[in-house]
C-alpha cells in the first residue's frame, strides 16, 4: 500500500496568476528514496511542502487535487498532526534550529515536548536518533556552534524522533560544503537501508542518481518524467529543459554505453562496468 | 554562542529552584524600597552579597557592579552638588561644593541601585534561562510566550554575527566602514536594509520549522528535563517571606 499518494495536484500562491504545480501525480512504496529535481522554480520546494500540509494550511492560496500521507488527508489535517507522520527537513540548517535550546540533546526534545511524549520515551528516542546521526558525542554542545552538515544532521535527528513513516529534505545540502553534503548523504542513505521512505528535493543530481529507487522530474510544475533513474535520465531532450542529467550520463550517452535496457549508466560503477565491456567488446 | 550572563554551577543557590529564585529577587527588589536610611540598605546590600558568594559568582558581580560604577558616581555628583535640601557643606573641590544633604541622598540611591542588581543577579547568574522559563510554563505561562522570551536570548548573538557577516561583504567591495564616528554612522544606515531582510526572511523560515515540530500543537506538553525542588526550598521561601514581612512592619512602625 503506497505511503503517498498525491493525484492530480494544483497549487497557486496568493497573489499570483501562474500554478506553482500543476496537475502533479505519483506514488510512493514503503522505503522507497525519491528524488525530485528539476531547474528552479521548477516546484521542487513547493511539493515538499505540499506533502507536509505547509502548502496550503501556511501559504494559503488556490489549491486542488488530493495528497494523501501515511494515511491522513493533508489537506484536512493540522501540519502539527501530519508533522508526527511526515518530517520535513530545510535548506538552511540555521534557521531549523528552535532557538530555544542550549544543547543539541535539548534541541532534539524540542518537538517530543510539544507532542506531549512521556519523558521516558523521550530519552529513549533522542539517544536512538543522536547516535544515528553521529551526534551523540556532541550532545551536550550549542546547536549554533556546529558545523554546517552537525547542524543539518540536528536538523533531521530532530525530524526522525518523531518517528516519521516518510521523511521529506527539501535541498538540504544547498547550502553545505562538499564534507558536510556528504555526511547528510551518507546519514540519509544509512536510513534508507533501515526501511525509512524517503523524499529528497535536490540539484546535486548525481548523487541523486546514485542512491535513489525513483526520481521525478519537475519543470514549470509539472511533471517531466517519473521513474528509475536509469530510465529518467537517459530521455533525450532534459538538458534542454535545463535539467541537470549525471555527467556520467552524458558522457556515456556520448560514447554510447548503454545498459542492456536500453538506459545509460547513473552511476560510475556502473559507466565503468559497461564502458569495460564494450571496450572489451571492440579490443576483440 | 550564548547571551546570558548564566554561570554554571552546583551552588545550593543554582540548585534552588527557579520559583523560589524569584521570590528572593521580588523580595529584594520590595526591600530595596521599604528600608528606610543607610544601614538597612547596606545590611540588605551585604546580605546578598554573602547569598551571591555563596553561588560563586561575585566575580561576574564586581563585573556588573563596575559596569554600573558610573551612573553611582553620577548619584554623588549630581546630588552632592544641587540637590534642593542641600544645606551643609562638607567637601569643596575648587569652585565646587559638595553638601552632607545631598552627598547622603546619592549613598541611599547607589544603595538602590546595587540592591536591584544584586536582587537581580541572584536570578539571573544562577538560574539557565531555559530552566526559568519552562518552569514558568509549567505553572501555566503560555508557551509561545515562554518560547519568544528563550529565543529572543539566542537570536540576539546570531542577529550580531549577521551584521558583521554584512558589514564584511560591503568592506570586501569597497564601502568604509571604519574610521570616525561619521564613517561608522554611515555605515549603519546601508547595513539596517539586508540585516532586517535577512532577518525576516530567516524568521519565516523557522516560523516554517517550528510548525513542522508541532509548535502549533494543542497537546499538552510534556519537559525532557524533571523539576527538582530541593528540600531546603521552603525554609528559604518562608524565611524570605519572614524578612519581607519584617521589613514591611518595620518601615510602617517607623512611619
Amino acid at each position: 500500500m503506497s505511503v503517498i499518494k498525491v493525484e492530480n495536484l494544483r497549487y497557486r500562491y496568493p497573489r499570483q496568476t501562474e500554478l506553482a504545480l500543476d496537475g502533479i501525480s505519483f506514488t510512493v512504496e514503503p522505503g522507497e528514496f525519491v528524488g525530485i529535481v528539476g531547474p528552479n522554480k521548477a516546484g521542487k520546494s513547493t511539493l515538499c511542502q505540499a506533502l507536509v500540509g505547509l502548502v496550503p494550511h501556511f501559504y494559503k492560496g488556490a489549491i486542488g487535487g488530493r495528497v494523501e500521507v501515511a494515511g491522513l488527508d493533508v489537506h484536512a489535517t493540522p501540519v502539527a498532526e501530519v508533522s508526527r507522520k511526515a518530517g520535513i527537513v530545510f535548506q538552511s540548517p540555521f534557521t531549523q534550529m528552535s532557538g530555544a535550546k542550549f544543547s543539541v540533546y535539548e534541541e532534539v526534545a524540542f518537538g517530543l515536548e510539544r507532542a506531549g511524549i512521556p519523558r521516558e520515551e523521550m530519552l529513549r528516542r533522542i539517544e536512538w536518533a543522536l547516535r544515528l546521526l553521529g551526534l551523540w558525542e556532541l550532545r551536550d554542545r550549542n546547536p549554533f556552534a556546529l558545523s554546517g552538515g552537525q547542524m543539518q544532521r540536528l536538523a533531521i535527528a530532530s525530524v526522525l524522533v518523531m518517528q516519521p513513516e516518510v521523511l521529506i529534505l527539501d535541498e538540504p545540502t544547498s547550502q553545505l560544503d562538499p564534507a558536510g553534503t556528504s555526511e547528510v548523504f551518507a546519514a540519509v542513505t544509512d536510513l534508507c537501508r533501515q526501511g525509512m521512505t524517503v523524499v529528497m528535493a535536490e540539484h546535486k543530481v548525481d548523487r541523486i542518481a546514485a542512491r535513489a529507487d525513483k526520481v521525478l522530474v519537475l519543470d514549470r510544475g509539472q511533471v517531466l518524467a517519473w521513474g528509475p533513474p536509469g530510465v529518467v535520465f537517459s530521455r533525450e531532450g532534459l538538458e534542454g529543459r535545463g535539467v541537470a542529467v549525471p555527467p556520467v550520463t552524458v558522457a556515456a550517452r556520448e560514447l554510447g554505453w548503454q545498459e542492456p535496457g536500453g538506459t545509460y549508466p547513473v552511476t560510475v560503477e556502473a559507466a565503468v562496468r559497461i564502458g569495460g565491456a564494450a571496450l572489451g567488446r571492440d579490443q576483440g | 554562542m550564548q547571551n546570558t550572563l548564566y554561570v554554571p554551577g552546583n551552588s545550593w543557590v543554582h540548585r534552588l529552584d527557579p520559583v523560589s529564585k524569584i521570590l528572593l529577587t521580588v523580595v529584594g527588589l520590595v526591600l530595596t524600597f521599604v528600608l528606610p536610611g543607610h544601614l538597612l540598605p547596606a545590611l540588605l546590600l551585604a546580605a546578598m552579597l554573602v547569598l551571591l558568594g555563596t553561588a560563586g559568582v561575585l566575580r561576574r558581580v564586581w563585573a556588573v557592579f563596575a559596569g554600573v560604577a558610573l551612573i553611582a558616581i553620577t548619584f554623588f555628583v549630581v546630588q552632592g552638588l544641587v540637590y534642593a535640601g542641600n544645606a551643609t557643606p562638607a567637601l569643596t573641590l575648587g569652585p565646587l561644593t559638595f553638601y552632607r544633604e545631598g552627598l547622603l541622598l546619592g549613598l541611599r540611591l547607589t544603595f538602590r541601585l546595587y540592591n536591584i542588581l544584586a536582587s537581580t543577579l541572584i536570578l539571573i547568574l544562577t538560574t539557565r534561562p531555559s530552566d526559568l522559563v519552562e518552569s514558568l510554563v509549567r505553572r501555566g505561562l503560555p508557551s509561545r510566550f515562554g518560547y519568544v522570551i528563550i529565543a529572543v536570548l539566542q537570536i540576539i548573538p546570531i542577529m550580531v554575527e549577521a551584521a558583521g557577516r554584512i558589514t564584511d561583504a560591503q568592506r570586501s567591495r569597497g564601502m568604509e566602514t571604519e574610521g570616525s564616528l561619521w564613517v561608522r554612522m554611515r555605515a549603519f544606515i546601508p547595513l539596517m536594509g539586508p540585516l532586517v531582510t535577512s532577518s525576516l526572511i530567516a524568521t519565516e523560515e523557522r516560523a516554517l520549522a517550528l510548525e513542522v515540530r508541532g509548535f502549533a500543537s494543542n497537546r499538552k506538553p510534556t519537559f525532557l528535563n524533571d523539576e527538582t525542588i530541593p528540600s531546603y526550598a521552603w525554609p528559604v521561601r518562608i524565611a524570605a517571606l519572614a524578612v519581607l514581612l519584617l521589613g514591611i512592619a518595620g518601615r510602617v512602625m517607623l512611619s
